[in-house]
Order: structure tokens, then sequence, then C-alpha cells
């Protein structure tokens, strides 16, 4: 299973393909079978004026991101691991830090 | 500081539009992102892992309070209230909009700020010696020279598609105190004429700059420059970017050959429309007269007194004041490294409140160092401790400039695309662990440089104790350098030991240290030349814990 | 989504955004020039690669009526340097560049001295002329007519 995930153009806010569409949540972010994502993945790269550099993570049966990716991953969904920003986007999605391992 | 007439102003204008007009392009689709990426990239904007990230020029590291306060409204109207300064003393915004970046552009130019060149394979900024003018063992001042360098650079036709990136940098004191050897491009300027080194740098193939050239005359100085930037130009490698900054030409074709096609190559422009006549670099210079210093008396007794009712002020006044050329003033050294903080963060309402000081006690004058504080270079020390006072309120006072816990770092991982590994964090905990001031002074000296990934942007080659984090199947490691250098005796650090994990970091470090107070010959000698003398492999056991 | 402006097929257009036709000039690659032109009569265009060192043809610079300058990428320079050194070294005929010509490398493939492009553009004659006046200001000498600031600045046109 796989994430699609990207950066918006306008804003390079980083986005992750859900069942409704792109969003700013991980925790929304749809786990898609390989041959949905690889399709999905090629349809995006198109899509230029919208999104940048779409790209796949592969999962581990947790859900959570491959090792090799997850420290990266984690960063991305929860914003930085310290500093000001610390919590940020947990706290505007209402939820805990996402991809916990 | 220089001021810009008609047509530098017509410049950036016609900047600001040439990229708001690349940005429209790409918005609507007739410019594809690879078309668009460079062109975002020569103005300073990449794509990182939040958002777009903003790198915008301070020249030569200098900056008017009215440009530091700009910088923090830019901070609270189109980012998260915070920018960092880097190693090459720019100042990076970490949640920019595409969209807003015209706007941005347009707000910076009403000060005479850009983002120009701040990345892409193009001449980047031309970094100095952030004493200049006010310290003892300098020459003559280089910023005129930066200046010069910086218009020529600008959007220069022929060296805007370089097989890589393009750094410069000139110090013209005794001390090098802008690590010129480590450097695409160094120039030493000294009552001769300049030193031209060539093919210094760091990432994956580290290197120091050799000299090709001596006594250059400053009259000479673009068109030198043009010859090694053409050489460079046309026969640096292009089939692979790891293989394409002028070191590795430099490497391959051996200096003196590289020297010899330069010169070749020198001797068949035309120097008088190369190079200015010596009226524009004089009318440069017009612009960085030394200020009209205050003759306040400096009352030794009265700030004894304060040092002694206020220990924390003495150890600021030890540890972050260097002497000035004037022997009533001394350059002041504000440190963005509090401990356990993120190392060259300022909030917006430290950067006003660093823009105040530099009004009322600096003569209008902040400079960004390569080690991400932020020089007052001329302060009455009359004024030290009303200084000192407001500072530390904005908890801008750490007394740790050049110690243990003034760690040079990057953003690493929690921020950038390129990353293999967090680097603050760890930086953040190794602070944490020298935080006794007493142990941290009694150490003294020793510079801690940090990357999260071979790229280097926290000069990990040329710390004391240089740290690299690495990538093992998504666990981050970090390598661990001793005995770099990023002085005028430059040096390359070298691995010593295997990776660790984040958590071993700290105590590698501590014990590292802890063997230097033991093993030093007295208190007076340094870390580094305590290294030097006994050798790395004295050290190297320290980083692993005793079995 | 407007198509990206470089989908459209490349037209041949001079600096002044005439769309130029077949020149008929015969075109020879690098190495055959090198190794001919010496004793060849009449003019001909040479085609010159970014590796290609231009300086091996100025010995025949009067049998060249057009150097073809590639740029096999937008990102690859080597072509500004080829330019440049060839007008530097007094060379009158067309500087043409082709390959990977995009609008907004125009700017400054003029202050090289090109005067011809094969450009992939929605609208090239306008880009061509529009691209001259990109900026108003040009802080160091290249191989065209404009004055550096420096030089204004001398003759206080500040």
């Amino acid at each position: 299973m796989k994430l699609l995930t990207a950066n918006r153009l306008s804003d390079g806010v980083t986005i992750w393909y859900a069942a409704e569409g792109w969003v700013e949540d991980a925790a929304h972010a749809a786990r898609l079978d390989d041959a949905a994502a690889e399709a999905l993945q090629k349809e995006w790269t198109q899509r230029e004026t919208e999104v940048v550099a779409p790209y796949l993570v592969p999962l581990r049966d947790n859900g959570s991101p491959v090792q090799r990716e997850h420290v990266r991953e984690f960063v991305r969904a929860n914003g930085p691991t310290t500093g000001p920003t610390r919590d940020a986007l947990a706290r505007a999605f209402a939820r805990q830090d996402v991809f916990e391992d | 500081m220089y001021q810009y007439d008609a047509f530098d102003h017509a410049f950036i204008r016609d900047r600001v539009a040439d990229f708001s007009d690349q940005v429209a392009r790409r918005l609507s689709g007739e410019l594809t992102e690879d078309q668009f990426k460079p062109l975002r990239l020569m103005n300073g904007l990449y794509l990182q892992l939040h958002a777009y990230m903003l790198r915008i020029a301070i020249p030569y590291g200098l900056l008017a309070p009215r440009q530091m306060r700009r910088f923090a409204h830019i901070a609270r109207t189109y980012d998260r209230g915070f920018g960092h300064f880097t190693t090459r003393t720019n100042l990076q915004f970490h949640w920019i909009k595409l969209a807003e970046t015209p706007q941005i552009l347009t707000e910076l130019a009403e000060v005479e700020m850009h983002s120009l060149q701040t990345s892409g394979n193009c001449i980047r900024n031309t970094t100095s010696d952030h004493f200049a003018a006010a310290a003892k063992d300098e020459f003559e001042d280089p910023r005129p020279w930066c200046e010069l360098i910086r218009q020529w650079s600008s959007n220069h036709p022929e060296f805007s598609f370089l097989p890589r990136k393009f750094k410069i940098a000139i110090t013209a004191a005794v001390k090098d105190r802008a690590a010129i050897r480590l450097h695409d491009i160094g120039l030493h300027l000294t009552p001769q004429g300049f030193d031209v080194y060539v093919g210094g740098g760091m990432g994956r193939t580290p290197a120091l700059a050799h000299c090709i050239r001596r006594g250059l005359p400053g009259s000479r100085l673009l068109g030198y420059l043009e010859a090694c930037l053409r050489v460079y130009n046309r026969y640096g490698r292009r089939d692979n970017s790891f293989k394409a900054r002028i070191k590795i030409l430099v490497n391959a074709l051996g200096p003196d050959e590289y020297k010899r096609q330069v010169e070749a190559e020198w001797a068949t422009m035309d120097a008088s429309r190369i190079d200015p006549p010596s009226d524009e670099i004089e009318r440069i210079r017009a612009f960085f007269p030394l200020p009209d210093l205050s003759d306040a008396a400096f009352d030794a007794a009265a700030h004894a007194r304060a040092e002694t009712a206020d220990p924390g002020f003495a150890r600021w006044v030890k540890n972050n004041t260097h002497p000035h050329k004037r022997d009533n003033h001394v350059s002041v050294t504000i440190s963005l490294k509090p401990i356990g903080g993120t190392p060259g963060d300022a909030s917006a309402d430290q950067m006003d409140v660093m823009a105040d000081m530099a009004e009322t006690y600096g003569y209008n004058e902040l400079r960004i160092t390569h080690e991400q504080n932020v020089v007052l270079p001329h302060v009455a020390r009359a004024d030290l401790y009303a200084l000192y006072r407001r500072l530390d309120a904005a908890g801008l006072g750490t007394a740790n400039a050049g110690k243990i816990t003034d760690i040079i770092c990057c953003p690493g991982l929690d921020y950038c695309s390129l990353a293999n590994a967090r680097s603050i964090p760890l930086a953040q905990e190794i602070s944490r662990r020298f935080e006794d001031a007493r142990l941290s002074d009694k150490i003294g000296d020793l510079q801690i440089k940090m990357s999260g990934c071979i790229n280097a942007c926290g000069h990990h080659h040329v710390g004391h104790i240089g740290i690299l984090g690495v990538d093992k199947q998504g666990v981050e490691f970090y390598q661990i350098l001793l005995g770099g250098r990023a002085d005028e005796k430059a040096a390359l650090g070298v691995i010593t030991g295997k990776g660790l994990p984040a958590e071993a970091v700290p105590g590698a470090v501590e014990r590292v240290a802890q063997l230097y107070l033991k093993l030093r010959k007295d208190d007076n000698e340094p870390f580094i030349d305590t290294l030097e003398r006994l050798g790395r492999e004295a050290f190297a056991e320290a980083l692993h814990e005793p079995a | 989504m407007s198509r990206p402006n470089s989908s459209y097929e490349p037209q041949l257009v001079n600096r002044a955004g005439d769309v130029l036709g077949d020149d008929g000039i015969e075109t020879l690659d690098f190495d055959r020039a090198v190794a001919e032109l010496d004793g060849l009569n009449g003019s001909y265009a040479v085609r010159v690669e970014p590796a290609q060192d231009v300086r091996e043809l100025l010995p025949y610079l009067e049998h060249i009526a057009r150097f073809d300058i590639v740029f096999p990428g937008y990102r690859d320079g080597r072509g500004y340097s080829s330019a440049r050194i060839l007008r530097d070294a007094g060379y009158k005929g067309a500087l043409r560049a082709v390959g990977d010509v995009l609008r907004d490398q125009v700017f400054i493939m003029l202050r090289c001295g090109f005067d011809e492009f094969l450009l992939k553009d929605r609208t090239p004659s306008e880009t061509v002329v529009a691209a001259a006046k990109r900026y108003s200001v040009t802080y160091q000498s290249a191989a065209d007519a404009a004055t550096p600031v420096w030089a204004l600045r001398r003759a206080g046109a500040a």
C-alpha cells in the first residue's frame, strides 16, 4: 500500500491524496493499492498547475511510512519536530501526530 | 553602506517584474516546472518539506536597521513570525507562498533588498569579514570590493547557467573570518593587491582552494574573475551534478594548468570594457566611511563595578566583544544560539530589538556572520551595559560567542528536502549538555558545526568538531569529524570513528571535551591546538562509550 | 491550464522579430568545418555543440556566414561563452541559437551576441522584441552595445 503526496503549486503546502481529493491533513491520506497509486501519481504528474512533484510513499503493514522514509514523512505530516511551530499542525487539525512509530 | 542610485533601483524593479511574469506563466502552465525551477532558484525560491523557502540576500552580511525591520514585517505578514540566518549570511523564511512572492520582493525592493541569485547555478552572494572596518588586523575594508563584485555578477549574461553554484568570499585582514579557502574563489586583499584562491569548497568532495595568483591589482579584478568563470563555464563538468563544482575542474587540470587557461583567456579580453576605471570603486568606497565614532571616555571603574554587580554581564563582555581599532569601542556579537534554541533563528520581535539596538548603540549598522550570529561592529564601551541589558531581556544576550554552545547548524530534515537527518534537535541537546556557563567557559573556544546532509550547509568540514547527518536505512546516524578549521589555517575535518545514533552524540562530544580539559597543556591552550598537537587518534576513543 | 510555451514548433526569428526562411547556406558540422574550411570557397554555416571550442574556427571566420550554437538543454550555458568569444574576436556574421531555446533566456542571449533564434514560443516575434527590453540596466559589459552602469555613471547619466 502507498500514499500519494505532493506540494501545492500556489503556496507550496504539503498535501496528501485522500478519498475526497487533496488534503493538508496527513491523517486523512488514503492508503492506495499499488496499481491505483501508480496511476494517480502518473495523472497528477501531468497536472503541473495544481501540484508539484507528486510521489508515492510506501507503507508498512501498520500504515505508517516505511522506515527508509519515516522521519522525512513524519516531518512533512506533522511539521518541524522542534521550534516555535512544533505541534502547530497537530493543534490545527485537532489530532495527535500521525505516523507515530 | 551602499545606497542604490536610480540604476540600481531600476534593475531590481525590472527583476521583480521579470520574476512576477515568470510566476504568472508558471501558474498558468505556459512554463513547465522543469523550465521554471532554475528561474525560481535564481530568485531564491526553493520548494522544501513544508512549503516554499525564500532565501533573501544580505550582500556581504551587511544590514541597515530598516532592512532588519522589513525582515520582521515579512516574518509576521507572510511567514510564521521568525527567520533563519544562514552560513552564507543570507536569511531564510520557510513557509512562503509562490503566489505571494512577487509582493514580498516588491516590499524588499523598497528597502534595497532582493533575493537575486541566492540559489541556482550562478554566482551567489559574496561574503566577507563580519568585523570589516572595525578590526585592528585589517589592511583595508573589503566591502567596497564585495559591492563591486555584487553588481558585476548581477544577471551576468554569460554566467547565468554555470555547471553549478559559484561562491566568492573576500577578506582583507590577517585573520580569515570569511573562510576564503573554502570557497570557489577566495580573495585575500593585501597591500600588494589580491591573492586569488580557486577551487575550495565543502560537500561531497571537500577541498581547500589553491592560490593561483598573488598581488592582482584591484583595477584588474573583474576581468580576472571573468576569465576564471569563463574557463569554468566552458570546462566544468555537466554530466554529473556531484562533480560539477570548480574544485573538481581545478583538481582534474591541476592548479597550474587551470591558471594557464585562465590567464590565456584573460589575455584575450578587452580590459577597458570589463574593468571599470578606478572612479567606480572610489564611488562605492565613499559609501563606507568609518562612522563618526563617539569620543565618550570609557569609565573603566564604572564598568568594573557593573561587571562585579552582574557576573552575566562580565561573561558577556569577555566572550562576546571583540577589540576595535578605537580603544573606546568594541565589536559586539549578538548570539543567536540561546541554550536549547534553534541555531541562527530570530523571531520578528528579536529582529526589531536588534534594529533598535543598532540605531541606539551601533551607528545604524548590523552584520550577519557565517557563524549565524549578528554583529554590531561599532559599539562604544560606555554603552555596553545598557546594550547588554536590552539584549538579555530579548533573549539575545547569550554569552557564548565561539564557545561550545555557539553551534553552527543547518535547518536539516525538520525543514530541508535535501537532508538525510535532522540537525536542530541534536544541536539543542548538545547545547543543553553544556549549558553550565562555568563549564563552557572553561572549555573555551570550540567550534561545533553540524550539517543534516553532505551538502554541508552547516560547514561541518571546518568545525573543530564536525557532525554530519547520514541516512542508515531511514535511521538517523551521525558521523563525527575532528580537526576542521575555517580560519587562515584552514583545514578539513577528518571522519573519526563509526557513525553514532543521535542519542549517543552529546555524550561523545562531552567525553571529547572532558578529555581535552585533561590533556591540554594549560588553560590557555585552545581545543583546536590540543587536538592538532596530540592528533585526532588521541580523541577517537573518547567518541565511543567506554567498554 | 495553458499549454507550455515550449510545446510550439520552433520558429526562426531575428532580433528585430522578423520570421526568417531558410537562407540556403550549407551547414557543416564542427569537425568537418575545422578539417575542410581552409580549402573551401564561399560561405558556410557551422554547427557548434557545447563541448566544441569555437576558437578552432577563428582562422576561418571569413568563410563562415553563420554559426548555429547549440543549447541541447536550456541549462547548458556553454553556448553563451561560445557566442561571446566569437563576438570578442570580431565576428560580424550571424549567431543563431538553436536547440532548447526559450523565451526566458533570450535577453541574455542577445547580450552575448546572438541575433537569430530558433525559438519555441507561442509568439516568437513579439517575444524576441520584448525580451530585448526586459532589463533597462546592465551592470557589466558583454557582447552587445549596451553601456554598463559604471560607464553611464561616469558619463553623469545617473
